[in-house]
């Protein structure tokens, strides 16, 4: 099959990085303005839809845009009061320690369970793997909208078949009226649980067809010399699978931090905060109290963090055979 | 329908794995690694379905059946009515011709938009390429209030807040950028040849674009817009925020403010009504499964 999906994922280069780049049409001085045309209308937009209100949210920042200002557009210039006030603020930073932990552990559980799954796949007959592929692609397909219903439903009080289920295992007494949003660490490991049930099929998949890809000779030599099953996978899969892993890694650290509806949806950041990461702290601060100033200054400082990552991930991608 | 991956590449493994079955004896790598392996599989598979067995489970059940202390695993007498109550008592049918309208016109101008850019992206060499290339990248990457707060302050004064147009808007603003970038990877890999022979046929670049180069990008063109569907049929947080009245709701929006007349959460038309807004996406997910891995992991679609 000579189909562009195929070459679509060498193109991207992160499945199957491996493969030699296409060729480049040469430059062609008759129609330098030609290219210009047709970036104009999507530059437009994008100037105008993007750029522009990220510098508009930069100026907020200095402002003290708040409920008033919805209503009458009236709004001062205050400088770097509103960084000064949340560098001041407690509440800030905890969110970012919050914001970090919880990024940190969800990439940790579904780049761990991932590769387990990844790994998992080669060994499985066909009949299973097809099982397990189809399984995950329904967990994947779910909107995150619906899957936090869904989540609300097995963790509801009284009659959530999770609550039934510990119950039942007697390991932690009665759960049955627990009420996970309305306990920190509870709401945390809810939500966890939703959103590394969301994000291994990605990983697992893409690790998978990345793992394929590792040439079968290496492995039969290593197992001739008798290398143990464990050892193979550290010392020579790994070495195949790293540039995918670590563009998924990256990816997944800038989907996790970025986490909103889940959160949202489970336990509005709540009880007391305990769960407002930096973007439902921003969002609450914003839309919530109506301290838009004050929010957008969250979010610039949100922003600048996610920067860092991104410059990572982009030179990743050149890194791992991406020809811009 | 097949897996993800290349067939080819899953014989090769197999070919491999008894190659080494036959080396190496059954000394280390017997049946029990395998049974092992499918026990794993098994576990997983339960584990990993269940919330949208449950789901669905959950829909076609009656309410004194959903409201049960102990778990009904198996609907008793399954009925339609939270599907028919969806219809019914609540605005699904209009809020999914607000989530349409909105869709639809998200796509047409992003499709377009992204379709000429990424042409001029991916054929042509100039100046500050890479830079707005490198850009759109940084962009798609911006947490969601980034965009949501600036652009709600923008939009609320000039009357864009509770309107298609303005939703239509911000979505092009999200899903532009990996328009661009998902098509690029198509433009991509069609041969330069084919380019140069219609210019040395004398064809001008325009009809290269629109004679040449679009029909061939066709699948790539077809595979972003669904991409672009997903992106703006799953999002909650942007109408949320921009639709305040309950008949410009969309979908989503609808879906969590879920309520029949009758009181307290009506778990069973919830979970009929997650079945019903889900559905879109899971039948697209089947049909371009194999373009999923590569785009998605291109950073295409935020998860």
């Amino acid at each position: 099959m000579s189909s562009p999906s195929a070459t679509l994922v060498a193109g991207e280069g992160t499945a199957a990085a491996v493969s030699p780049r296409q060729p480049r049409p040469p430059r062609r001085n008759g129609s330098r303005l030609f290219p210009l045309w047709l970036l104009t209308p999507a530059g437009l937009v994008m100037i105008a839809l993007v750029l522009v209100p990220i510098a508009f949210l930069v100026f907020t920042s200095f402002t003290d845009y708040n409920q008033r200002s919805l209503f009458t557009g009236a709004f001062d210039f205050i400088g770097f009061d509103q960084y000064t006030k949340i560098f001041a603020d407690p509440d800030f930073w905890w969110s970012v320690v919050r914001t970090l932990l919880f990024t940190a552990a969800m990439v940790v559980g579904t780049i761990v369970i991932g590769m387990g799954m990844a790994q998992l796949l080669t060994r499985l007959g066909t009949v299973m793997r097809y099982v397990v592929t189809v399984v995950m692609i329904f967990a994947w397909a779910m909107p995150t909208v619906a899957s936090s219903q869904v989540w609300n439903w097995l963790f509801q009080p009284g009659y959530g078949v999770v609550n039934w289920l510990l119950t039942q295992t007697h390991l932690f007494g009665d759960m049955t009226n627990v009420a996970w949003s309305n306990n920190p660490f509870l709401a945390y490991v809810c939500i966890w649980l939703l959103i590394v049930w969301g994000g291994v099929p990605l990983i697992a998949l893409t690790l998978y067809a990345a793992q394929t890809q590792v040439d079968p000779a290496y492995l039969e030599a290593a197992r001739l010399d008798g290398a143990g099953e464990a050892k193979i996978y550290f010392s020579i899969v790994l070495t195949f699978l790293r540039p995918t892993l670590l563009l998924m890694t990256i990816l997944s650290v800038i989907w996790d931090f970025n986490v909103f509806n889940q959160i949202w949806l489970v336990s509005q950041g709540g009880p007391n905060n305990a769960t407002a990461t930096l973007g439902i702290f921003a969002y609450k601060t914003a839309f919530v109290g109506t301290q838009v100033g004050t929010g957008s200054a969250i979010t610039v400082v949100t922003t600048i963090m996610l920067l860092v990552v991104t410059a990572f991930y982009i030179r990743n991608l050149l890194r791992s055979g991406e020809d811009l | 329908m097949s897996t993800i991956v290349e067939p080819v590449a899953t014989a090769e493994a197999g070919a491999v794995e008894e190659t080494a079955d036959r080396v190496v004896t059954k000394a280390k790598r017997g049946k029990r690694p395998r049974i092992v392996s499918n026990v794993i599989a098994v576990v997983f598979s339960v584990v990993w379905i269940f919330p949208v067995y449950w789901m669905i489970n959950t829909a076609f059940k009656p309410r004194n059946e959903v409201m049960s202390s102990t778990p009904i695993f198996f609907p008793h007498s399954p009925t339609l009515s939270n599907f028919i109550a969806a219809f019914t008592e609540s605005d699904f049918l209009l809020n999914l011709r607000n989530s349409v309208i909105v869709v639809v016109g998200t796509l047409i101008v992003a499709i377009a938009l992204g379709a000429l850019a990424s042409a001029a992206l991916s054929r042509f060499r100039f100046r500050g390429r890479r830079t707005i290339l490198v850009v759109i990248l940084a962009v798609q990457m911006l947490p969601g209030t980034a965009l949501l707060i600036p652009q709600f302050l923008v939009f609320n004064n000039l009357g864009l807040t509770n309107n298609y147009f303005g939703l239509i808007l911000a979505y092009v603003a999200a899903t532009l950028p990996f328009s661009i970038w998902v098509m690029r990877g198509f433009f991509v890999a069609i041969p330069v040849e084919l380019e140069e022979a219609a210019r040395i046929d004398g064809a001008s670049e325009f009809r290269i674009l629109w004679s040449v180069l679009f029909p061939l990008v066709t699948p790539g063109i077809i595979a972003t817009s669904i991409f672009a569907f997903i992106a703006a049929w799953n999002d909650y947080l942007v109408a949320y925020t921009f639709m305040s009245d309950q008949s410009m709701y969309t979908l989503p929006v609808w879906l969590v403010s879920f309520t029949t007349p009758t009181t307290g959460t009506d778990f069973g038309g919830q979970m009929a009504a997650s079945v019903l807004f889900s559905l879109p996406v899971v039948v697209f997910f089947l049909i371009i499964q194999r373009n999923l891995v590569s785009g998605m992991s291109a950073g295409a679609v935020k998860g």
